[in-house]
């Protein structure tokens, strides 16, 4: 054993190396190789058998290691035979020249020396020869193939046969030498027979005789994997992937909410085809106007042409289309939408045949012509003989329904606001309000009873301030002096007034501005915007009520002592005799502008100024039982007539419309509204239309003033 | 006390309760994001509107029944389970124990989608009806590359392919295919199965474009679900015509890139061979049906052509299934050989190609067309047509053989259209069209009246309105071709009169003078009349429904406006022609 771990000494140990390099055999000598240390130590530890001899060329390489040790310099043919035995213990040996130990070569690279010797001296690097050299002295020299450079020593190392051969074994992976036998028999040196005692006294242990605990709990632990399944040791066999899913047809339905598929993806259409019809590809123009659009509303494929199969190409949205349809499906929230397929005629409500419900006024008959500005109001006489009209250019003017003759004109030199024409046919006469004044004035159509209406149109010409409750301060009586007729002086301008069905009382209206009716309103709870008169004893009234908002127009029941009073937003309704605030109708509009109550009393109609026509049944509710939204512009006025079974409106877009709308004595069964007729035939003035309508109170048959100074009768 | 208050105590109430949001969901859950995400994916939910957004507007939100459903979803678990397993194999590499590590990679706990599937389709028809979206994904994934990066695997591309072969092969086996149309995008296909459509797009079959900022774990997480729906959808569609899922193809086919006609060919050669076989000897009788008939086309894909299937068929299937009878093809190189061998194998032809694996070669005389696209074709055979291959796809959307001349190679074709479209619903029908219909017509022995002649029945206007049941507007357009008639009587008569009377007066005047007569009648326009009336209908209507029609006229008007447009841009064509002709 010793002798083989001497034969492996360095210079062995570094061929070896060397031809695991070249052979990467290294599957044997990795161990060897790995530590140089290890080994070098076992040579020191047998470094005194090595004398024995088992190796000439040991003390060669002895002699000549002194050799070159005093030489200092030699050449590379004494180096063959050198033996650089690391056993640095010995004395006797001689360690290797270079002293620079197990660092790595790299360091001396650079350097002109290769290390140092034992006096410290730099050994010099030889020259090299270069490769062709090296080469071709390799093709001349046969023992080139035994010959290793030694990097360490920069020296050449022939090896001997001896050490080839052993090179050799250990490649095979046998012993080193050939005449180690590793089966060798065991023998054993020491004589048991002559020992006395044993090595040990000790009693054998109890554990050499019962089974291991350990072990056995490894077993149990086997065992237990084994039957939990854990442990397998045939390979799983292998399940078909897919079965019969739907093999058992139970009738089970799906779990949790329910389930809204999500909506298909649109098929193409003809646009997408490869080779579209020419008409589908966009022009130049139409492509580059795309490019002005919204983003949201430019297209988002434009159709192209490929003339052949082979030259289409790959669509470069295919991946980022599918990738969006992905994010639709299971990000997009879902609701089921009802899609009504119909067609749109089909949502027209079918309503009676307007045949049926004729008469009504259709065809413009007359036309009154003479005022020079925008008719304002318009207004019947109870008979219907006459039609008074006030215009902004100051007149008001009587006509002949019939003829369309103007019989009587009154300049009265400031823009008429509103005409009213008493309802008693007894008593023809007209209230007019202008600007700040009303005026009564007496129309001279009735012969006989002239005089009765001169007395009812005197006043005295002190009137005597009444009490303060009736507001006496801020209206005052007076005679008019250009025309027959009383005048009585307001401290607002009058937007309208109003005639009680008797035709004893008269509202006036006065919209002012709200910072004065909050100063009034302060002042006295009634309200004083709204006055009531009474024509008979010349004394002016307040409203005993407070309201909320400006008033815009106010009207009389016609059968009962109710008063109506609209506001922007909603329509109060008192009770006269009570003095008592019945109910509020609530239209929902922006701005109402005109009221008209219906003969029967129940049913009212407000116009609005964004064009909506509500219809209010009393008796139903308070909030609208229809809303026609039938205007684009401002509602001016609405009328209901008085026998006929009509209602209209006119507006600012030059039209008045003309509804059939029916009141049924039956509780039960609700109004019925009919649209009948749109009529046309006034021309818009300063954005002003039709400013005004009447019905005739015996003949179907309507009256519109227009803004272009012109009054037209429309007969069915 | 404001209505939104909510004492301490008291439980939610309504939309509150009802809806979370969708953070508020991943929270309650205790997932990630993404498990979240993948749970919706695979179990089908989404979000749901709810009437009053709780939280806001920019929130989205699903429905509290809906992440109950998640909650009790076993997949959860499993998800939980997977995400502990990975930390076990994560711990054990970090502390450099590869044993451990490799030992529990091979043991790592898998999932599967069979159970999800059944739940969310509980029967067959089911999957069937929500089958458009899968088979598009998969074709897709079918022509994209795999990428590492990405994570988009081989083995997935690979299962797609086959996946999508396979339901091909059955829709051309039981020529369930009705509709393909090439577009832009890709081709579609249309095919009828078990009475429902199923619409899907195949890219064409070229580099796809893969944009960088596309999640492809979404994707791949559907691609998921939608491999497993295939699969089973797969099976029992092999299973209702009495193969054996998955089939087991010839792998020289195969390797030549041949799989659709290797799946054919086994379809044919287990109905040649019901119940003879072995599974075992199936693998060899996939190879030996290489050798058995390769001589004999025509004998090849439809020697048995089973006559007890035929009853069941139904109309359409039938005219699907002998549209190409008899008929012979042979595919050029350059044409997309796997898009034509699934269409005309559909509707009864045979197919050959230019290439390995092919059933028949070129030189073959049996063959009636070649299909070609290249501008010229050199070599010519007499005895069949050279025609480019949108010849087939119009010839299966109009059922009919399609005169070939137009499709000649070198030729302009005509524009393809789309078999989508309802031309009557878009209102605008293309020239070609027209044209196809004619055809469709003489195929079937029928005269169709030639375009342009129509037949504007006044009498009928009128007898409607004795009727008086139309409605107004029409009642108004009737009366005004009314007067225009009469109108025109008028002067008729009075020419006659005058003819009588032998005098000549200027015919000007008198056409001047019966328009007096008539405007007196009625002093509006006809216009003005139709637009009272139809104002006076909307004055009637609720306001509901007066926005909902007022939608509907809307919609109508883009249709027409897009009709419109078709309309000017043809007209500006032909003046365009004719300009260049001239």
């Amino acid at each position: 054993m010793k002798s083989l771990l001497v034969t492996l000494n360095t210079r062995v140990l570094k061929v070896l190396l060397f031809l695991t390099m070249i052979m990467r055999y290294d599957s044997i000598f990795s161990e060897g190789n790995d530590d140089r240390n290890s080994d070098s130590e076992l040579d020191s530890g047998s470094g005194s058998e090595d004398e024995d001899g088992e190796h000439p060329s040991n003390e060669a390489g002895l002699s000549d290691g002194v050799d070159n040790f005093d030489q200092g310099d030699q050449s590379a043919s004494e180096d063959s035979r050198e033996v650089v035995d690391e056993s640095d213990s010995s004395e006797d040996e001689v360690g290797p020249r270079n002293t620079i130990g197990d660092v790595p070569l790299k360091w001396y690279e650079d350097e002109e020396h290769i290390g140092y010797d034992v006096a410290g001296k730099k050994i010099k690097k030889k020259e090299r020869l270069d490769k062709l050299d090296s080469f071709l002295a390799r093709t001349d020299d046969a023992n080139s193939w035994r010959k290793i450079m030694d990097d360490i020593e920069d020296e050449e190392v022939e090896l001997t046969k001896e050490e080839t051969k052993l090179i050799r074994r250990m490649l095979k992976g046998k012993a080193p030498h050939a005449d180690f036998d590793p089966h060798a028999p065991y023998v054993d040196w020491f004589a048991w027979d002559g020992a006395k005692h044993p090595l040990s006294n000790a009693p054998e242990p109890k554990r050499r005789f019962i089974p291991s605990k350990w072990e056995s709990k490894k077993v149990v632990k086997y065992i237990r994997a084994i039957r939990k399944g854990l442990i397998k040791f045939d390979k799983p066999k292998e399940e078909p992937r897919f079965y019969n899913l739907w093999g058992d047809e139970t009738e089970e339905s799906r779990h949790g909410l329910s389930y809204i598929p999500a909506p298909k993806a649109k098929l193409p259409g003809h646009d997408e085809s490869y080779n579209p019809s020419l008409e589908y590809i966009p022009t130049q123009e139409e492509i580059s106007a795309y490019q002005l659009m919204f983003e949201e509303d430019r297209p988002k494929f434009i159709p192209k042409r490929f003339t052949s199969l082979r030259s289409v190409p790959a669509y470069e949205k295919s991946v980022r289309e599918t990738f969006d349809r992905c994010l639709d499906l299971y990000l997009c929230p879902r609701a089921r939408k009802k899609r009504i397929n119909i067609d749109p005629e089909s949502l027209k409500p079918k309503l009676p045949s307007r045949k049926d419900l004729k008469p009504y006024p259709t065809t413009c008959y007359l036309e009154y012509k003479g005022h020079k500005g925008p008719v304002v109001s318009i207004c019947t006489d109870p008979v219907g003989q006459h039609i008074a009209s006030g215009s902004h250019d100051g007149t008001v003017r009587i006509w002949e329904v019939e003829t369309g003759r103007c019989i009587k004109v009154w300049e009265l030199g400031e823009p008429v606001q509103h005409v009213a024409w008493n309802p008693l046919p007894e008593f023809p006469i007209l209230a007019v309000s202008m600007g700040q004044d009303v005026l009564v004035l007496n129309t001279g159509l009735e012969k006989e009873e002239n005089k009765m209406i001169a007395d009812l149109l005197r006043v005295e010409t002190t009137p005597a301030p009444d009490d303060s409750e009736s507001a006496g301060s801020s209206v005052s009586w007076s005679q008019y002096d250009k025309y027959e007729g009383i005048r009585i002086k307001h401290f607002k301008t009058v937007s309208s007034v109003e005639w009680h069905r008797k035709g004893d009382y008269f509202s006036t209206v006065m919209p002012a501005d709200i910072l004065l009716i909050l100063q009034l309103c302060s002042r006295s709870r009634a309200c004083l915007t709204i006055l009531i008169h009474l024509l008979s004893k010349k004394l002016t009234q307040r409203l005993p009520f407070k309201l909320h908002g400006l008033p815009v127009c106010s009207t009389f029941h016609p059968t009962r002592s109710i008063f109506f009073v609209s506001t922007k937003k909603n329509v109060r309704v008192y009770d006269l005799v009570k003095k008592k605030f019945i109910k509020k109708l609530d239209a929902g509009v922006r701005e109402i502008s005109s009221v008209s109550i219906h003969p029967g009393g129940d049913n009212v109609i407000v116009g609005s100024k964004d064009g909506k026509l509500c219809w209010f049944d009393m008796d139903l509710s308070s909030k609208p039982y229809k809303i026609l939204k039938s205007h684009p512009k401002d509602i001016t006025n609405v009328a209901f007539h008085r026998n006929y079974p009509l209602f209209a409106s006119s507006s600012d877009d030059c039209t008045a419309y003309v509804f059939h709308g029916m009141v049924y004595s039956d509780l039960n069964q609700n109004p019925l509204i009919v649209p009948l007729e749109i009529l046309h035939g006034h021309t818009s003035v300063n954005g002003r239309g039709v400013l005004d309508c009447k019905f005739h109170p015996r003949q179907p048959w309507l009256f519109t003033a227009g803004a272009d100074a012109v009054i037209k009768l429309f007969c069915h | 006390m404001p209505k939104h208050y909510r004492p301490a105590g008291k439980k939610k109430e309504g939309n509150a309760a009802r809806y979370i949001t969708r953070s508020q969901a991943v929270k309650y859950l205790q997932v990630s994001l993404s498990v979240f995400r993948r749970l919706c994916i695979f179990k089908g939910v989404f979000p749901r509107d709810p009437k009053k957004k709780v939280k806001g507007n920019h929130h989205t939100y699903y429905h509290m029944k809906d992440i109950l459903f998640l909650k009790h979803e076993p997949l959860l678990d499993k998800f939980r389970e997977m995400r502990a397993y990975e930390k076990k194999v994560k711990k054990a590499v970090s502390k450099k124990n590869k044993d451990l590590a490799e030992r529990l990679l091979t043991r790592k706990p898998t999932y599967t989608l069979d159970m999800l599937i059944r739940e969310r389709y509980p029967k067959f028809i089911d999957a069937l009806r929500d089958l458009d979206d899968c088979l598009t994904m998969v074709h897709l994934f079918a022509a994209l590359p795999a990428i590492e990066r990405e994570n988009i695997q081989a083995e997935r591309i690979h299962n797609c392919r086959g996946l999508s072969l396979e339901w091909q092969a059955y829709i051309s086996r039981t020529h369930k295919l009705r509709k393909a149309f090439i577009s832009v995008k890709g081709i579609y296909y249309q095919a009828e199965v078990e009475g429902q459509k199923v619409t899907w797009l195949t890219p064409h079959a070229l580099q796809q474009v893969m944009p960088q900022d596309v999640d492809y774990k979404i994707m791949l997480t559907f691609l998921e679900f939608y491999e497993t729906l295939l699969g089973f959808v797969n099976l029992r569609l092999y299973h209702s015509i009495k193969l054996k899922y998955p089939p087991i193809l010839d792998p020289r086919l195969k390797a030549l890139a041949a799989d659709l006609y290797a799946l054919t060919r086994y379809a044919d050669a287990k109905d040649r061979t019901i119940g003879a076989n072995n599974e075992e000897s199936e693998l060899r009788l996939a190879q030996l049906q290489d050798q058995l008939p390769a001589n004999e086309p025509g004998a090849l894909m439809h020697l048995v052509e089973n006559v007890e299937d035929d009853n069941e068929d139904d109309e359409e299937t039938k005219a699907c299934k002998t549209l190409f009878q008899n008929k012979t093809f042979f595919l050029g190189r350059e044409v997309p050989r796997e898009s034509l061998l699934f269409v005309i194998t559909a509707f009864g032809g045979v197919v050959s190609w230019d290439g390995d694996g092919a059933p028949f070669e070129e030189s073959n005389q049996d063959i009636n067309y070649q299909i070609v696209d290249r501008p010229t074709q050199s070599h010519r055979f007499i005895s069949r047509d050279y025609i480019q291959p949108q010849w087939v796809f119009d010839c299966i959307n109009a059922r009919i053989i399609l005169p070939t001349e137009d499709y000649m190679v070198g030729k302009v074709l005509p524009p393809h259209l789309s078999p989508f479209v309802d031309n009557e619903a878009e209102g605008y029908v293309p020239e070609y069209a027209e044209t196809i219909k004619r055809l469709q017509a003489a195929a079937r022995k029928e005269i169709l009246p030639m375009p342009g002649g129509e037949h504007e029945d006044l009498e009928n206007a009128q007898s409607l309105l004795a009727e008086g049941v139309i409605d107004r507007t029409e009642a108004k357009v009737a009366a005004e071709k009314k007067q225009k008639m009469a109108l025109q009587e008028k002067q008729y008569h009075q020419e006659l009169k005058k003819e009588m009377e032998g005098m000549q007066d200027a015919p000007d005047r008198n056409i001047d003078d019966v328009k007096n007569d008539s405007e007196e009648n009625t002093d509006m326009s006809p216009q003005q009349l139709v637009k009272d009336d139809e104002n006076m209908t909307m004055v009637s209507m609720s306001r509901k429904k007066r926005r909902l029609y007022e939608a509907m006229k809307i919609s109508q008007g883009r249709k027409k406006a897009n009709v419109e447009t078709l309309e000017t841009r043809k007209k500006n064509l032909k003046k365009n022609k004719k300009v260049t002709s001239d």
